[in-house]
């Protein structure tokens, strides 16, 4: 068997499922932080760029951002939950809050695009496009994931869901964050 | 065995398997060009007619699969045999066995990453099948060019995009094993010097890729989605303004490629210099010397190798400041390079050499390695940069690090570890052939590229630049080259004769046939399932050879 899957090495202090999620988020962050320099150098160099909040609708943004907002603290409340009956009951509320992020999601581009704002409109919007649907494709994988941990949370030990569910609540907040940060630059700058 | 299996050692094997075969497809390729630079009148022998006449006509290449030739085969150099080679077949197969773990830390992700790989691999080659065929920007794939050019570079880009995931996976895989999974005793400064090569190339895979996968999801944009990311204003192609929104900026791309691409150069050399320090302090029986400096040396070059990217783009007029600051941190990275490389070279000294066949192949690295570090610090200063981009100097000097260094690097670790995979060891005449070839078909194609592009002959030219001034008096050189191409594809033929043969009929060696210290050694070979029969205890550093008094001249890391 793989050592330190559920418990902790001393040495390092951490299990591998810590280490490995915090890697991963790493390599997150170099993503979104390359495509949020794109966005920096394409806006500084344009000689017009429109105010987000002439082009989008706010209203939906906001709508997510509650969204998010209530499935990040279901999930962080899982992170403490007895599995599997109390990480049943948090898990499920998230991944359909996070469906339910999609749904408005899908609704705002169905506005966008048949009042004629597609990628391909201007720079802005093709940023807006690339930066939101590649968050959107991470809210996607989040729900997968809460789905898969729900799914073992019977066939487990419960030490290894909580190990699951703690990487799982890390996921969660970093999407959260971008989610933040993409709401003041792309929606309200 | 089987093939969806989720053991290290036989995701390794896949890994080491694929990239040789992707090794082979990119040397054919080039080996196509060799000709065509040499003799571009006459038709390419034995396959010419086999291209069709809308790649080559009459066994002649037609400009448009030129480009598709060397675009892919730096692509898949790089992409798919190099890297694929160094950390997911050397880096899966022995890091476990060396650091005393059963497996790697997540091994179903493990066996992901290897599937990845092929079918990003299979994405990219798709090209070749479509209508303009494959990529043919080359392995920069800079943009306007890019975005315009036929289907192969979307094939391309997916194909990246599934590859840098595959990546992703495999560097935490690596990082987490290392950190987490050591047997006891093992101490961070007892771990092998691969294995603390393998750890920092790692980190680069996880953290540079990432940019340049955003890229390729960007450049895909302007390909598919009308997008002008990378176009800029008022873009004329065949004579017609382009009908895009434009406002992009096209040196945008460079920056996200090379801050990947700089660190894949060390990505490309770090496990090389790990192999060869194993190597090396096995045939010498003498520990490393200035193990510790070497281990500073590489976390050093691994950080500083962020910060050294813009060095590729000197001539994107950048101004003097931000040339400088790339200039400085460029000269800096050097000496890393450096301490390791004369660290490998002292621990030559005073020992009594082992001349094996990956002894040789390691020994020859250094000298090669070395002039392909050399002739890059005239590419590090803006002012002869300017002169030598974009010429043949600049693909010389990328050809020496890589290929006569870390593809030697990695044909001595195939001789070092066969042995342990198969319990049998390469025929040792074969190898020596295949060494001595090598050798001089290496230098015979990439001495001749640094004289060539000295004398300013440009790279990627069709004509290889024949109606330049450059040229005159250089096609000879182009002749030497394609001879010594064929030289060169002769010897690994001897090599895959000798690794086919040796398969089934090489002599049986014992467990620990180099008598080497470290724990890959300290189980049979091939290594069992969960790789260990009793847990290995670590007692010392990896490389205790000739320890004075001792019974024999090395000490097993595992032994009381």
């Amino acid at each position: 068997m793989i050592p330190y899957t559920v418990e902790r090495r001393a040495d390092t202090g951490v299990t591998n499922v810590t280490l490995g999620i915090w890697l991963f988020l790493a390599s997150e962050v170099m993503l979104f932080g390359a495509l949020f320099s794109a966005y920096a150098l394409l806006r500084t160099a344009a000689p017009a760029w429109p105010s987000g909040r002439d082009v989008l609708d706010l209203r939906f943004a906001l709508a997510n951002t509650v969204v998010l907002l209530a499935l990040g603290w279901f999930v962080w409340r899982a992170r403490t939950a007895a599995p599997p009956a109390g990480t049943r009951r948090r898990l499920w509320p998230a991944a359909a809050l996070g469906l339910a992020f999609l749904v408005v999601k899908s609704l705002e581009y169905r506005g966008e695009i048949t009042a004629g704002l597609v990628p391909a409109t201007s720079t802005f919007l093709a940023t807006y496009f690339v930066l939101t649907g590649l968050h959107a494709l991470h809210v996607a994988a989040g729900i997968v994931a809460n789905l898969w941990v729900v799914a073992g949370a019977g066939r487990v030990p419960p030490a290894m869901t909580l190990g699951r569910t703690a990487a799982l609540s890390l996921y969660w907040m970093f999407v959260d964050v971008v989610w933040i940060v993409m709401l003041v630059l792309l929606y309200l700058s | 065995m089987r093939i969806f299996s989720t053991d290290h050692k036989v995701v390794g094997l896949q890994y080491g398997v694929t990239s040789l075969l992707f090794l082979a497809a990119g040397f054919s390729l080039i080996l196509l060009v060799r000709w065509h630079h040499a003799w571009p009148t006459t038709p390419v022998p034995l396959v010419g007619g086999l291209l069709g006449d809308a790649n080559a006509s009459g066994g002649i290449l037609l400009p448009e699969f030129y480009n598709q030739l060397g675009g892919m085969h730096g692509t898949i150099m790089v992409f798919l045999a190099v890297v694929p080679l160094a950390a997911g077949a050397f880096g899966n197969y022995l890091i476990p066995l060396m650091i005393g773990a059963p497996d790697m830390a997540f091994p179903r992700l493990n066996a992901l990453s290897y599937w990845l790989y092929l079918l990003a691999g299979l994405v990219m080659l798709t090209g070749f099948v479509l209508p303009g065929g494959a990529a043919s920007t080359g392995w920069t794939s800079y943009p306007p060019l890019a975005v315009i050019a036929t289907a192969g570079q979307t094939a391309w880009l997916l194909g990246l995009f599934v590859l840098i995931l595959s990546s992703m996976v495999g560097a935490i895989n690596t990082i987490v094993t290392i950190l987490q999974l050591r047997a006891p005793g093992l101490t961070m400064m007892r771990l092998p010097f691969f294995v603390w090569t393998q750890l920092v190339t790692a980190f680069l895979l996880l953290l540079a890729f990432p940019p340049l996968q955003a890229a390729a999801v960007l450049q895909l944009m302007d390909r598919l989605g009308g997008t002008s990311f990378f176009l800029p204003s008022g873009l004329v192609v065949s004579g017609r303004a382009l009908d895009v929104a434009g406002g992009g900026s096209p040196i945008l791309w460079q920056h996200l490629f090379w801050f990947l691409a700089h660190p894949e150069v060390y990505v490309l050399i770090l496990p090389a210099l790990g192999i060869v320090a194993e190597v090396i302090a096995n045939a010498t029986r003498k520990p490393l010397w200035g193990y510790r400096a070497m281990v500073g040396a590489t976390l050093f070059m691994g950080f500083m190798s962020f910060l050294v990217w813009a060095h590729h783009m000197f001539l994107t007029g950048m101004g003097p400041t931000m040339s400088a600051f790339f200039q400085v941190t460029t000269m800096i990275i050097s000496i890393p390079s450096v301490v390791i490389l004369s660290s490998l070279l002292l621990s030559l000294w005073g020992g009594s050499i082992r001349f094996t066949v990956p002894a040789m192949f390691a020994l020859a690295f250094l000298p090669m390695f070395g002039i392909g570090g050399l002739t890059g610090l005239p590419l590090g200063l803006a002012a002869s940069d300017i002169p030598l981009h974009d010429t043949n100097y600049v693909v010389g000097h990328f050809h020496y690090v890589v290929a006569p260094g870390t593809l030697f690097a990695l044909f001595a670790g195939i001789y070092y570890w066969f042995p342990k995979v198969t319990g049998r060891r390469l025929h040792d005449g074969l190898g020596r052939v295949h060494f001595w070839l090598s050798l001089v078909g290496m230098n015979g194609i990439f001495l001749p590229m640094l004289i060539q592009g000295l004398a300013g002959v440009n790279r990627r030219l069709y004509d290889a630049g024949r109606t330049y001034a450059a040229f005159q008096g250089l096609e000879g050189t182009f002749v030497l080259q394609a001879w010594a191409a064929g030289l060169l594809a002769v010897a690994q033929l001897v090599f895959v004769a000798n690794f086919l043969w040796s398969l089934r009929r090489g002599a049986r060696v014992s467990d620990n046939p180099w008598e080497a210290t470290t724990l890959e050694w300290q189980t049979t070979s091939p290594p069992p399932a969960e790789n260990f029969v009793t847990l290995p205890v670590v007692r010392r550093g990896p490389y205790d050879y000739s320890p004075p008094g001792g019974p024999a001249d090395f000490q097993p890391q595992g032994q009381p």
